[in-house]
């Protein structure tokens, strides 16, 4: 029974950190690309400053009417929401914020693997949408985020083969213990090319080709409308969260921290996820989208020789260690 | 795959546990009917786009067969490689050919006892090959896990280099041929535009 | 030198960090009333008094949203053994707010100013036939019309008061004239009691 308990608290509070952290890095995009435009943001939902913003939007989304296209293919187009939400959801369980055992949902052993490759599923649910949706707008998106996950993947399976090792261990916690303060400089490239093509990958811009407003609509999501809509947007915002949590835990070192070790390591990894997440909204904001051609050369010329170059440095840092 | 995977759970489940079957074993032959429903589903919609979709459930059911096998690494990587690559290029390809949505009569060919025939041989001989290698070989569950990354690595990278650097040869091989090929075509096309997203198309 | 590479990245991030720390300038409309411009064009307010139903107004409008309506009336006599006069009397006098397209231009023809631009722009209505404003509602924005702004510096002299001033003038000259002659025919102490002080075409002018 207390093994049930357990698992119960620890699903609920994995859940908890699903809802609560999205909302927050929404709303926080909300306030720091307004600011960084010279505009205020939402200013009125909720009374102090527009908090509610994304409360208001979503009571909006839940009214609106579920459309379906008549030349859709009903059951997978319904699906497809599911297919991109559900992985990030998993994906959050296997990282740990603080050391311990009770500062991680769930302790997996190959957990570096799990992560990859429950977030590669996700992109199944922007593949599926995009085709089931019957309009050209969404096929050219979905093709496009199919482009883009095959191109951006392999580096980031790379960067993180690199770390893995340093650490000599493919379990996300075991990266964590085997932590140094001088891994950050040794795997900094590793790091830029894992954040670079997890944004790719989570289709934020500048690699937004895929979702491009301005040319194809919005990409596999056209044809969406309500509250399926909406969890394809908490999808992105979660990916953000997850991506950030995933850099932090596997480059910046977690709970790491100059003072305050004991205890307090989950503020650190709160922390750094904050600092990253602002980031993500920051490079939203200053710079252009990149074109379908310059994406993929920048996957193929510039980040896997990157990451490869990463993996050899590891190697030769780690044979000389020992 | 799927028949394989069925098969090894009827030679799991002959084992000590066969009258009185733990819960483990249950969910593993549950699991694995339903890989098998999948994988005939697969091969017989005359949906191109929802073959591709039960494939992945399909990949997907047995890579939580190696979860139920203690086979962690196996099953993790069974869903990176395959459901998150091998579909998505799969996907990605049926949308190049617009594949319609509903039925595409035209899809099937003539071959289908030919097909049925290489696939029940092939199937036969995987069953016979793992029911003869394994026979009453006997999972321990409570013990460590005998299928976690590090065991693997072990094994692979011991006993087994060879095979596995022939194959990474074999690979190797198989992308300069995809190079070659592309680069063929763009030439005789005779326009310097077999550049990035062309290039791959045609692979 | 060439530049290092990524330094344009960098200056990207740089501008919109700098953005982010500086003041916004949002306005924040309906808390803060806007600071609207001199002349700003909001509604068009009627100055009915001075309305005599030319109907320049009206034809001038490039689409056609001015309706007016008025009778004839006969004024008796002014004076006895006279003709009657006719006048025009006006009976509507409407803009519909949802054709006008805020040009100005029937408040450039009007000959007597009788129409004018006032400031006010908060006049949405939920119902469109409710934009069509009638003659009391389009006198009652006569109250916001502003002042007119002062000339600016060195600009040309308003036409009226450039009329007053040369009539001024004429007359200024011409009773100097026959103050001459008079001065001829007689003493000269006249002369020298409208000698001083201003002429009253120069006050004009002022």
């Amino acid at each position: 029974m207390n093994d049930v308990l357990d698992v119960a608290l620890r699903l609920i509070a994995v859940f908890a950190v699903f809802l609560v952290l999205p909302l927050v890095v929404g709303q926080a995009e909300h306030k720091v690309m307004a600011h960084m435009q010279g505009r205020l943001g939402p200013m009125h939902a909720g009374g102090f400053h527009g908090w509610a913003q994304l409360v208001a939007d979503g009571v909006k989304f839940a009214q609106k009417e579920d459309v379906v296209p008549a030349d859709a293919d009903r059951r997978i187009f319904q699906l497809a929401p599911a297919v991109a939400l559900l992985p990030y959801l998993l994906v959050l369980v296997a990282i740990p914020i603080g050391p311990g055992r009770g500062a991680v949902g769930q302790t997996v052993d190959a957990g570096v693997f799990f992560v990859l490759a429950v977030l590669g599923v996700g992109v199944l649910g922007s593949l599926m949408a995009g085709w089931a949706s019957a309009n050209k707008f969404s096929l050219l998106g979905g093709l496009r985020t199919a482009a883009q996950l095959l191109a951006y993947e392999l580096p980031m399976l790379l960067a993180v083969a690199s770390v893995a090792m340093a650490a000599g261990t493919v379990s996300i916690p075991g990266i964590l213990h085997a932590f140094e303060w001088w891994w950050l400089p040794w795997q900094i490239v590793g790091a830029l090319v894992f954040f670079v093509a997890g944004l790719a990958e989570l289709q934020r811009p500048p690699f937004d080709m895929p979702v491009a407003d301005s040319e194809i609509i919005f990409g596999a999501y056209t044809e969406y409308t309500g509250l399926r809509f909406a969890l394809f947007l908490l999808a992105e915002y979660v990916g953000i969260v997850v991506l950030c949590a995933l850099t932090t835990v596997l480059f910046l070192g977690g709970w790491h921290g100059p003072y305050g070790a004991d205890g307090l390591g989950w503020v650190w990894t709160l922390l750094k996820v904050a600092v990253l997440a602002f980031v993500v909204i920051w490079l939203r904001v200053s710079y252009p989208r990149l074109r379908e051609d310059q994406l993929q050369r920048l996957a193929w010329t510039v980040l896997i020789p990157l990451a490869l170059a990463q993996i050899a440095l590891t190697g030769i840092v780690k044979v000389a260690i020992n | 795959m799927s028949v394989a995977a069925t098969a090894a759970s009827a030679t799991a489940a002959a084992g000590p546990g066969f009258l009185s079957p733990s819960g483990v074993e249950i969910a593993f032959l549950l699991v694995g009917l339903v890989t098998f429903g999948a994988a005939l589903v697969t091969v017989t919609t005359r949906q191109l786009v929802h073959a591709a979709l039960w494939l992945v459930v399909t990949l997907g059911g047995l890579a939580v067969e190696y979860l139920l096998l203690t086979a962690e690494f196996i099953a993790w990587v069974q869903v990176l490689i395959y459901v998150g690559s091998v579909v998505v290029l799969l996907l990605f390809g049926l949308m190049l050919t617009k594949a319609p949505i509903g039925r595409s009569p035209d899809a099937d060919s003539g071959n289908r006892p030919v097909a049925s025939a290489v696939a029940v041989a092939a199937a036969a001989a995987l069953v016979w090959v793992v029911v003869d290698a394994f026979r009453t070989t006997w999972i321990d569950l409570g013990g460590p896990a005998q299928g976690s990354t590090e065991v693997s690595g072990r094994f692979l990278f011991r006993n087994w280099v060879l095979p596995f650097e022939a194959l990474s040869v074999l690979l190797l091989a198989a992308l300069v041929g995809a190079i070659v090929l592309s680069r063929k075509n763009g030439a005789a096309r005779a326009d310097g535009n077999a550049a990035g997203g062309s290039g791959k198309e045609q692979r | 030198m060439p530049p290092i590479p990524g330094s344009g990245l960098a200056k990207g991030l740089a501008v919109t960090l700098r953005t982010m720390t500086r003041k916004s300038v949002t306005a924040q409309y309906p808390e803060a009333q806007p600071e609207l411009p001199p002349r700003s064009r909001g509604v068009i307010a009627l100055f009915d008094e001075n309305c005599t139903v030319c109907m320049l107004c009206a034809r001038e409008c490039p689409d056609w949203c001015i309706y007016i309506d008025s009778h004839k009336e006969t004024v008796p006599a002014a004076a006895p053994g006279g003709r009657e006069r006719s006048r025009n009397v006006l009976d509507r006098f409407a803009i519909d707010f949802a054709l006008c397209m805020y040009c100005g231009i029937c408040i450039e023809v009007c000959p007597f100013d009788a129409l004018f631009w006032s400031p006010e722009f908060e006049y949405a209505e939920t119902d469109i036939r409710e934009l069509t404003h009638e003659r009391d509602r389009l006198r009652e924005w006569m109250w916001t019309v502003p002042a007119p702004p002062a000339l600016d510096p060195g600009a040309e002299e308003p036409k009226e008061i450039a009329a007053a001033r040369k009539t001024a003038e004429k007359l200024a000259a011409a009773q100097r004239k026959e103050g001459e002659h008079q001065g001829q025919d007689r003493d000269e102490g006249q002369s020298r009691d409208q000698g001083p002080g201003p002429a009253p075409g120069q006050e004009a002018g002022e």
